[in-house]
């Protein structure tokens, strides 16, 4: 899954400058599928494999900077890297915030463009794999009882289970088994692991609830 | 500091001496205007004297022909002479004149006669008339001064007048120039992606072309196929090139027999790009075969790109699906029309009347000289150009040039 082959997609309304861009990234031996508009790309079957897209700023319809917009409301994380004829600061300067690995002027050499597609494609195989990462632990978070989610939020904040028992009004031995099992469920060898796993966890919670 | 070396300072330093020479012809100058010349030119000081003397002894030799006709010495004309040198003498040739007289009618026609003396009865009579000799020269001086002054000032006033004209023709100039400049900033930067385009794709089929030599063994029918792209995208650059130089030929500002659909055709072609940018439609409805009309190209484009650029502009704050604009050509009896028509918000009649005014503008950075530049443009080649509202919304921009124009001169 992580280690498919990666794919750059590249949107241009330009026949030739997506194919020379595709012709560039196959001599290099990268997979590259093109595209014309923005809709597309966007209806397009996307292989499960790390991606990152090349986009043209001016586009007939929606421009590269506000489908950059889109693609970040909807939750689509692939890597932008724009390219433009003639791009200002301001316009820059809004797709770096958003997040854009690199904003090229057209017209650019080799290695600008494949060093951004290389940066991209790092940056989504590593949000991939941390994204495998949490599911999996996810999965582990839902096995546990409603208990034991309460002990594990306890533990993780350090306190001991004479202290995690006096608030959940139990038994510091019941803390005690259930601490063993939140253990067990999450597959975590040592308290530091755990604490780990819960950090990894947060952000997720914290984005949900947003 | 002594003399000498005061001289030869003034003798060593070439600047210093052209100041002073300088200086000192300008108030000699100076000098002369204001205490010798005066009125219409009379003259120096010796002819000033002379009409003085003159206008003195003529008034002597009346009075000494006339005196017998009167009981009481007659010396009205001595007042005429005074006023006469005054006026075209200045203050100091009047008083010499008063002075004269004085000495005069004291001499020959104030009892006793033939002496310088007088007596017990003329006294207050003689006394009257130097008062009133000098009263006529003051007022005949100031009245001269006052004149001097008056035309000077309105002379100044020509000057700064003229000056001013010229200043405001090169601001109008420079501000025509600046309008033209800032549509055919829009038109550039058109042009400038339609070049960068193919350029992009050479280049970047050129780095893929390396790349497909280095591997090995050298793919050579993925580097045949990128190199014939290359030679296609840099066909296309040529092509880009030369419908440029078509737009931009510097022809002379004569008038040429000129196909009005080309002309709109080739700004659509190049500001399809910067419609592209505002998301604006262009469509266009061109009747062939139209039939020529003799104008002054770059003129009719400056023209076409106005409006073109004006229909954008008023699109721009409206929704996307209805940003269009509509461009038509037709034949209509001896013209030809030539429509540009937007969607966009519209104008009321006050606006519509007002908008070809210079200076007039309802664009935050508009210049106000574009549509009025566009009909005289156009009222130069003979047609018209009107705006009218849309029922709908939006405006609807026309004109029309002889198909015959008026001067036929080939």
């Amino acid at each position: 899954m992580a280690d498919a082959r990666p794919i750059v997609y590249v949107v241009d309304d330009d026949e030739s400058v997506r194919d020379a861009i595709s012709n560039l990234l196959e001599s290099v031996g990268l997979r590259a599928k093109v595209f014309a508009a923005t809709e597309a790309f966007w209806k397009a079957a996307r292989p499960d494999a790390p991606s990152c897209l090349v986009l043209d700023v001016r586009l007939p319809g929606a421009s590269g900077i506000e489908f950059q917009e889109t693609l970040i409301n909807s939750g689509m994380l692939i890597p932008v890297i724009f390219i433009t004829a003639h791009g200002d600061v301001r316009m820059t300067s809004r797709a770096m915030k958003a997040g854009a690995i690199e904003f090229l002027m057209k017209p650019f050499q080799k290695e600008e463009l494949l060093a951004a597609v290389h940066h991209g494609l790092e940056r989504d195989r590593i949000r991939r794999v941390e994204e495998a990462e949490i599911s999996a632990l996810q999965s582990r978070v839902e096995q546990l009882t409603q208990r034991e989610r309460e002990v594990m939020d306890l533990v993780v904040t350090g306190l001991i289970n004479k202290e995690i028992g006096a608030q959940l009004g139990l038994s510091e031995v019941t803390v005690k088994i259930h601490r063993s099992r939140v253990m067990q469920k999450m597959e975590a060898a040592s308290l530091a692991e755990l604490v780990r796993m819960a950090d990894k966890l947060k952000p997720r919670f914290q984005t949900v609830q947003r | 500091m002594s003399p000498v070396v005061l001289g030869g300072c003034i003798l060593n330093d070439a600047m210093l001496y052209e100041a002073c020479s300088g200086c000192v012809r300008h108030a000699i100058t100076e000098v002369w205007t204001v205490t010798f010349f005066t009125g219409p030119r009379v003259g120096l000081v010796p002819q000033r004297l002379g009409i003085a003397l003159l206008a003195v002894g003529l008034a002597f030799a009346c009075t000494l022909s006339l005196q017998p006709h009167f009981p009481y010495p007659f010396l009205f004309l001595f007042f005429g002479a005074v006023m006469v040198s005054a006026w075209f003498g200045g203050t100091t040739i009047g008083l010499a004149t008063v002075l004269m007289s004085t000495l005069l009618v004291d001499y020959f026609f104030v009892p006793p006669y033939y002496s310088f003396s007088i007596s017990a009865t003329a006294e207050a009579y003689f006394a009257a008339f130097v008062v009133c000799a000098l009263a006529a020269s003051w007022v005949s001086s100031a009245k001269r001064k006052t004149e001097e002054a008056l035309k000077e000032a309105l002379d100044h006033l020509e000057v700064r007048v003229s000056e001013r004209t010229a200043e405001l023709l090169k601001t109008q100039t420079e501000l025509a120039r600046l309008s033209q400049a800032l549509s055919m900033g829009e038109l550039t930067a058109s042009i400038a992606h339609e070049i960068n385009q193919p350029l992009t794709a050479v280049v970047t089929h050129g780095h893929a072309c390396i790349e497909w030599l280095s591997a090995t063994p050298p793919n050579l029918e993925k580097t045949r196929q990128t190199v014939e792209r290359i030679i296609q995208d840099g066909t296309r650059a040529g092509a880009v090139i030369k419908r440029v130089r078509a737009l931009f030929k510097k022809e002379a500002p004569t008038k040429n027999w000129i196909d009005v659909n080309e002309v709109v055709h080739e700004l659509t072609t190049f500001l399809h790009d910067e419609a592209t940018r505002r998301h604006v439609a262009i469509r266009t409805e061109l009747v062939p075969g139209l039939p020529k009309v003799k104008a002054d190209r770059v003129q009719l484009q400056q023209v076409v790109l106005n409006l073109i650029v004006n229909g954008m502009d008023a699109v721009a704050d409206i929704a996307d699906d209805r940003k269009e604009i509509r461009i038509s050509t037709r034949a209509e009896g001896a013209e030809v029309a030539v429509q540009v028509e937007d969607f966009g918000t519209g104008l009321d009649a006050e606006t519509a009347e007002r908008i070809f005014s210079p200076f007039y503008t309802t664009k935050a950075h508009g210049t106000g000289l574009g549509l009025s530049l566009s009909r005289s443009i156009i009222e130069a080649h003979d047609g018209r150009l009107w705006v009218s509202p849309r029922s709908s919304g939006g405006a609807v921009f026309q004109f029309t040039l002889p198909i015959r124009p008026r001067d036929t001169d080939g």
